[in-house]
């Protein structure tokens, strides 16, 4: 941790951004707040991932996983074993960190190149998705429902609403200053020397196992936390959303609309293309299901063509142009 | 002793479908390194293409590849000079980001076009059964069978022993090279990945019959046919058309041997092990 992330946290535009966001709830209507309230769990999910998609270099597509376990299996727990869904949280936590390492650890063994590990996680993605679907336990293909939330904080509610968007906030907020911590950190700098060239980073001495098991299992970990949070929001625990591979390529797409790798990038993705479909889908959902991935998909592709390092440094660019061409803009 | 041979004739049968299917996919990754994510949502787009002519004409899925296979070539050549060739210089990752946007794309383009029921295209073929013993396999499969490896053998002959197969080789095995020797390097591309949408056009009328389809199983289909070209080592022919037997006749097993979940993971399990173990795939003789 250097200077940069204790600036970032005693920097007033940081908390004066937080604390205009936490008075949303009391301006917007009900419908905006839920909006924003998505839009912060995608914020929270596509950052959690940017460590290992964005620094590390690792398009891992086996997320739907740790959200999985993060929302069925914790919401499961609650039903099935009456376990409290703030124990649930942490046991689900801890086995996709478990599992996470099991990932890192197997890319490393075998050597999987980048195309590799986008496929091998795939696949299993679309195992955890079968074994959900075919595993009562989990709630097999029909999902769980939760019980109301009542907003009794002990038992993991947030009374729907305000409460849940807050709690939200707070998720989101985490983790995007986990990656500012990690960016700034020496990890964040392992991270992305792995990420240019890994033969170099091993050359150097970097061991790349210890710090690709780290990135892998703090990414998994946030994102299972997230899952635990999005799913009691959500109240009714859906496989087909919360599981499916389809979950992590939207975050992926997130991320890289919004700059991979950068501390910002993945929350600006998110921030900009989650209202713009959940605006879309309540307009023409009813007439046009679908419309709103569309959307999102002409607008990865438009991205993609047009800067394809993401929104971030094209505003950026953008920005120090503007300024004039005295202001140095970061690495 | 019959659901053994129940089991590898269908998994053989379904099987030569996928290799076909990984064929086209083998062929692009070999001669501009481009994974296409969005892979199963073209074999989606070829399968509604066949429903709307059914619906519109009656038109008959094998029929209707007359129209089918010259527009998904020219999509294909379309989505090629437009959307991946300016991405090919770059990042390889970023190539896949831009096929899994193209999937979105695809498949609730499709989706918003024809709705998300299930739907089944008929063929006079559909419930036709023979037969053989205590065996019973449907006429659709052995069609698709007989075509797959009609077409696989006919592809290898091009590449073999036609002058644009022959530049196709040549592009895969040193594109530098290639280009010195006179040969168009982009075209070949393109005619390259026009040529695997072509394909799965086709695959598609072969895979309709009897076949629900609706738009969201593009991604499973772009996984089946990973595991295939990934088994058969990426760019090896005869291995990509053994990789999709493999995988046909696990899952054929799995789902008649193996209850629930655990039958539909096998080929999953299968390929994670092969990756692992033998991550150049099936390809035993490295003759290049």
């Amino acid at each position: 941790m250097r200077e940069e992330f204790y600036k970032t946290l005693s920097s007033p535009i940081w908390w004066g951004a937080l604390v205009i966001a936490a008075i949303m709830p009391f301006v917007l209507s009900s419908y905006y707040v839920h909006i924003l309230t998505l839009a912060l769990v995608y914020v929270a999910l596509a950052s959690s991932w940017n460590i290992v998609g964005g620094m590390a270099g690792q398009i891992s597509l086996a997320h739907s996983l740790f959200i999985g376990i993060g929302s069925m299996f914790s919401a499961a727990l609650l039903l099935k074993l009456g376990i409290n869904m703030w124990l649930g949280l942490v046991i689900s936590a801890v086995i996709s960190g478990i599992l996470g390492a099991v990932i890192a650890w197997i890319d490393f063994r075998f050597q999987l190149g980048h195309l590799s590990f986008v496929l091998i996680t795939l696949a299993f993605a679309e195992m955890g998705s079968i074994v959900v679907e075919g595993w009562d336990f989990l709630g097999g293909a029909s999902g769980l429902l939760l019980p109301k939330d009542t907003g009794n904080f002990l038992a993991f509610q947030f009374g729907g609403g305000h409460g849940a968007f807050w709690m939200m906030l707070g998720l989101a907020a985490i983790c995007v200053l986990v990656n500012v911590a990690i960016l700034n950190s020496p990890l964040g700098y392992y991270l992305r020397t792995i990420r240019d060239n890994e033969k170099a980073a091993q050359a150097i001495g970097v061991n790349i196992l210890r710090y690709k098991i780290t990135a892998m299992v703090i990414s998994a970990m946030l994102a299972s936390v997230v899952g635990t949070a999005y799913v009691r929001y959500l109240t009714f625990a859906d496989p087909y959303l919360l599981i499916s591979p389809v979950i992590t390529i939207e975050i992926v797409l997130f991320a890289t609309v919004g700059g991979l790798g950068r501390a910002y990038g993945p929350a600006l993705g998110a921030l900009l293309l989650v209202p713009l479909g959940e605006i879309l889908r309540g307009k023409l959902g009813s007439t046009l299901p679908g419309l709103h991935y569309f959307i999102y998909g002409i607008v990865v592709i438009s991205v993609i063509l047009v800067t394809p390092r993401g929104l971030l440094p094209l505003f950026e660019r953008l920005w120090a142009r503007w300024r004039g061409p005295a202001v140095a803009s970061k690495p | 002793m019959t659901e053994l041979y129940q089991a590898l004739a269908q998994g053989l049968l379904i099987g030569a479908t996928y290799g076909l299917l990984a064929l086209g996919m083998g062929l692009v990754y070999g001669v501009s390194g481009v994974v296409n994510f969005s892979h199963g949502d073209f074999i989606s787009l070829g399968m509604f293409m066949c429903l709307a002519l059914y619906s519109a004409f009656a038109m008959d899925p094998y029929v209707s590849i007359i129209i089918t296979v010259p527009l998904m070539t020219a999509i294909g050549a379309l989505v090629y000079i437009f959307l991946i060739r300016p991405m090919v210089g770059h990042q390889f990752l970023m190539v896949v980001q831009l096929t899994l946007g193209l999937s979105l794309v695809l498949q609730n383009g499709i989706l918003m076009v024809f709705g998300g029921e299930p739907a089944r295209t008929p063929s006079f073929v559909e419930s036709k059964l023979i037969i053989l013993g205590d065996v019973v396999l449907r006429v659709p499969h052995i069609v698709a069978f007989v075509v797959s490896f009609a077409l696989a053998i006919g592809l290898y002959i091009m590449l073999r022993s036609t002058d644009f197969g022959r530049s196709i080789r040549a592009v895969h095995q040193n594109a530098h090279a290639a280009a010195l020797m006179g040969i168009n390097v982009g075209r070949v591309q393109v005619l390259t990945f026009a040529l695997g949408i072509g394909i799965l056009a086709l695959a598609a009328a072969l895979l309709l019959p009897g076949t629900p389809i609706q738009p969201t199983q593009g991604l499973r289909y772009t996984v089946i046919t990973l595991l295939v070209v990934v088994l058969g080592g990426m760019t090896n022919f005869v291995g990509i058309m053994l990789g999709g037997l493999i995988i046909g006749i696990a899952e054929a097993f799995g789902t008649i041997y193996l209850d629930g979940p655990i039958g539909l993971l096998l080929p999953y399990i299968i390929f994670v092990a092969i990756m692992l173990f033998l991550p150049k795939g099936l390809t035993w003789s490295s003759a290049r």
